[in-house]
């Protein structure tokens, strides 16, 4: 029986805590602050933590129900985290973290939130009761106990799928001895890994904010209730976390060679999404932009392409693709002409075009300049022309990637060569507009 | 493998896992580990679960004892196991360079023989880093994990270190100091560490040491131990005023906007009328000119408009760039 947690609320429907009142078990409001199903949650705390000046209705994708149930659920959630500031549009639900100086990712949270039976939490506790001692019994002397012992009655399928639930999760060990399966406790215990080698927990405290599933690090530095409070991270996108629950689908089809389908809901693709097949091959991570990409080949339109991660959902495993090994060669060599992450208009092995940036840098005041270049130039070449005088030049599909960086040498750029003339008029027409924007007008 | 989205791993579990840990039970306490170890509104929805009701509308788990106090029908603690999953995680990090760090070469052998038949959770080769520094630190060097080391556990132990460490600006710089805290960039892919001078056993200021960058250190035996707690410590490195930024829908500007300054505390505020979006952002005083450089590299769909040095710095550098383009430009011509 799926447990429900049921409240009232008899404010406005909207705030706060205040009164609400426990049901029992009828199914009534139906509000729980767990979940099953993460999607519909992850677009919620995505949009509190990088928008934080929407109001209640400007979440246009689903009822104002649906909104107050998924903002109170986030407000228990994150606590303090969740801010609240008014306007003349109404109120404004944001998630407002400093994400440089905190010990631990509090979206985390969304991942300690997944719902379940009566009959999920008790067996998860009695059979780890009865397994204690190391025994190795099977299913017939498992379910006895649970009569005997604790006189709980389960029938023996919902033993067994406990059972095998947790032998998959590593928790228990499955022996067959004569065509009978026996459970046992696995005795890799948290103390023992903490214990046995030392510095394991430092490691893991540093790992757990780490950008790759650090989530699953979080988890086991909670499961044998220790946390981080040695380390922070700097340029930290603490809501990549969100995406995380992607990842084990699309690196299982990059493993075993497979197509994945999943549904795009980019920006321009909110009310149409789009549905595509694609072949891939990685996750692509700007850590300027804060943002994550599936670079994939896409066969409908015979090109390499990059999806953003926080607009993929429901991914779903295809079959076998037999030139995969074909693709990947031909992504590799075109991985090498990305800037970024964007493969331009180019079809499977495209022409590329070079930028060149000529820069002005005070050798004697500004090596720290020249530093920066080398450091940042990625694929390109940085020359000595003369005294003070740079070039960077690279061959890229996408300049445009190219010049969003230059910009971060405002103050030192001469000269933009290359790349299409749309791309350097764009360029100094923005400085003129700054120039009018802080110089002309401005002061 | 198992799911990270799994009921195991989530607070309810935990929570009774707590409450289990011990045979007996009060109510008060069952409530405080649910403050503790729960949502904030768990308190709402757990007692009545985990308490005993006489409708056994529970989960059972407790039964009602002496005193009213209650008593887990579990014989023993709830045993903590590390999950596949958690074991799958460890594997794949122990293919991380930065893995070293923490182990001596032994250890890291013995738990790469313990997790020997264990699969990787994901193969690192499937992430890569678009924009990340190419000059990060190396973490194989000896010297720097030894330097590492011995900071990581003064950080635990707040034993006051003699450093000495060539700065930023190539000075030789050579004092007493206590970390404070371990800092990783990714981009930037370097440790850096937070610490407090320590001048005649009193703290004279704060300080931040690229780990790369030290030459020597060695414990003193002596602590500091007035430490401030890390919320306080960051506030007095904290801008006294935020930027404040407008930032306009041209070229999906605000997106992108609010997608790169998502690590930044920020307040943010729409002007429906015009479309555009005010921003304040605070930030560490020492990333003031990285905070510059970001900012400018969004072109005239952002503009800074508070404080006025801010947007001064600002101004000085788009004079410069506008004079460059243009002189050269002209040069060229005649």
């Amino acid at each position: 029986m799926q447990v429900t947690f049921v409240c009232y609320n008899v404010s406005d429907g909207a705030e706060g805590i205040s009164g609400i009142f426990l049901k029992g078990m009828s199914r009534v409001s139906g509000f729980s602050e767990l979940i099953k199903s993460f999607e519909k949650t992850r677009d919620y705390v995505r949009d509190f933590f990088i928008y934080g000046y929407k109001v209640r209705n400007e979440f246009e994708r689903k009822s104002s129900r649906t909104y107050d149930n998924e903002k109170r659920r986030v407000e228990s959630w994150l606590g303090d985290n969740l801010k609240y500031d008014y306007s003349r549009r109404g109120k404004h639900t944001s998630i407002s973290v400093d994400c440089g100086h905190i010990h631990e990712n509090p979206l985390y949270s969304a991942y300690y939130s997944k719902s379940f039976t009566d009959n999920d939490i008790r067996l998860h506790f009695l059979l780890i009761d009865i397994l204690y001692g190391g025994e190795s019994l099977s299913l017939k002397e498992i379910t006895d106990r649970l009569s005997d012992d604790y006189q709980q009655v389960f029938d023996e399928q919902t033993v067994r799928g406990k059972l095998k639930e947790y032998a998959d999760e590593g928790i228990f060990v499955k022996s067959r001895i004569k065509k009978t399966d026996y459970f046992s406790l696995s005795k890799d215990t948290t103390e023992s890994f903490f214990n046995e080698y030392e510095g394991l927990s430092d490691a893991v405290k540093f790992f757990s904010e780490d950008e790759e599933f650090g989530v699953v690090g979080n988890s086991l530095l909670k499961t044998a209730e220790m946390k981080n409070d040695i380390f922070l991270r700097k340029h930290n996108f603490i809501v990549h976390t969100l995406e995380d629950i992607l990842l084990p689908d699309i690196f299982d089809a990059i493993d075993n060679k497979r197509y994945i389908s999943f549904v795009n809901f980019g920006t321009a693709n909110r009310v149409s999404p789009v549905s595509y097949t694609a072949v891939p091959f990685r996750i692509l991570c700007s850590l300027r932009t804060g943002r994550r990409y599936l670079a994939a080949y896409v066969p409908e339109y015979n090109r390499f392409n990059s999806f953003r991660l926080d607009y993929i959902k429901c991914i779903k495993k295809g079959v076998v693709c037999e030139n995969y090994d074909i693709y990947y060669e031909k992504y590799l060599k075109n991985e090498n002409r990305c800037f970024g992450v964007s493969f331009g208009t180019r079809h499977e092995l495209g022409t590329v075009t070079p930028v060149k940036l000529t820069l002005y840098i005070n050798e004697k005041t500004e090596g720290f300049v020249i530093d920066r270049l080398n450091r940042e130039k990625r694929m390109g070449t940085v020359e000595r022309i003369s005294e003070n005088i740079y070039t960077y030049t690279a061959d890229v599909f996408d300049p445009n990637e190219v010049m969003h960086w230059a910009k971060t040498f405002i103050g030192r750029i001469i000269k933009v060569e290359g790349g299409s003339e749309k791309i350097r008029k764009k360029f100094y027409k923005d400085i003129e507009r700054m120039h009018r924007m802080y110089i002309e007008e401005g002061l | 493998m198992g799911s990270i989205f799994s009921e195991i791993f989530g607070v309810y579990y935990r929570a009774v896992s707590d409450m289990l840990d011990r045979s007996e039970i009060t109510e008060n306490e069952i409530n405080h580990i649910i403050s503790e170890k729960a949502f904030r509104d768990s308190v709402l929805f757990l007692p009545s679960k985990i308490i005993p009701r006489k409708d056994g509308s529970d989960w059972q788990l407790l039964k009602n004892g002496a005193d009213g106090k209650y008593n887990r029908i579990t014989k023993n603690p709830p045993v903590k196991i590390a999950a596949d999953i958690h074991k799958r995680w460890l594997k794949s990090k122990l293919s991380d360079p930065k893995i070293k760090l923490f182990f001596d070469d032994a250890t890291y052998k013995r738990l790469s023989e313990r997790l020997s038949d264990t699969l990787p959770l994901y193969d690192r080769r499937n992430y890569r880093y678009t924009d990340m520094f190419s000059d990060g630190d190396d973490f194989s060097d000896e010297k720097y994990r030894e330097n590492f080391r011995k900071i990581l556990s003064a950080v635990k132990t707040h034993e006051i270190l003699d450093i000495d460490f060539t700065s930023s600006r190539n000075n030789r710089v050579h004092r007493f100091f206590v970390p404070v805290k371990l800092e990783y960039s990714h981009k930037n892919n370097r440790f850096r560490v937070y610490s407090q001078m320590i001048v005649n056993g009193k703290s004279v200021s704060g300080g931040i040491i690229n780990i790369a960058r030290i030459n020597t250190v060695n414990g003193t035996g002596e602590y500091y131990k007035d430490i401030p707690d890390t919320k306080t410590y960051f506030s007095e490195r904290r801008c006294t005023v935020p930027v404040t930024v407008s930032v306009t829908p041209e070229r999906n500007g605000i997106e992108r906007f609010m997608m790169e300054f998502a690590s930044y505390e920020k307040h943010t505020e729409m002007d429906i009328e015009s479309g555009h979006c005010t921003v304040k952002i605070w930030y560490d005083k020492s990333d003031e000119t990285e905070l510059l450089i970001q900012l400018l590299s969004f072109g005239p769909v952002i503009e800074i408009l508070d404080p006025d040095d801010f947007r001064a710095q600002a101004a000085e550098r788009i004079k410069k760039q506008y004079e460059l383009l243009y002189s050269y430009e002209t040069a060229d011509n005649t």
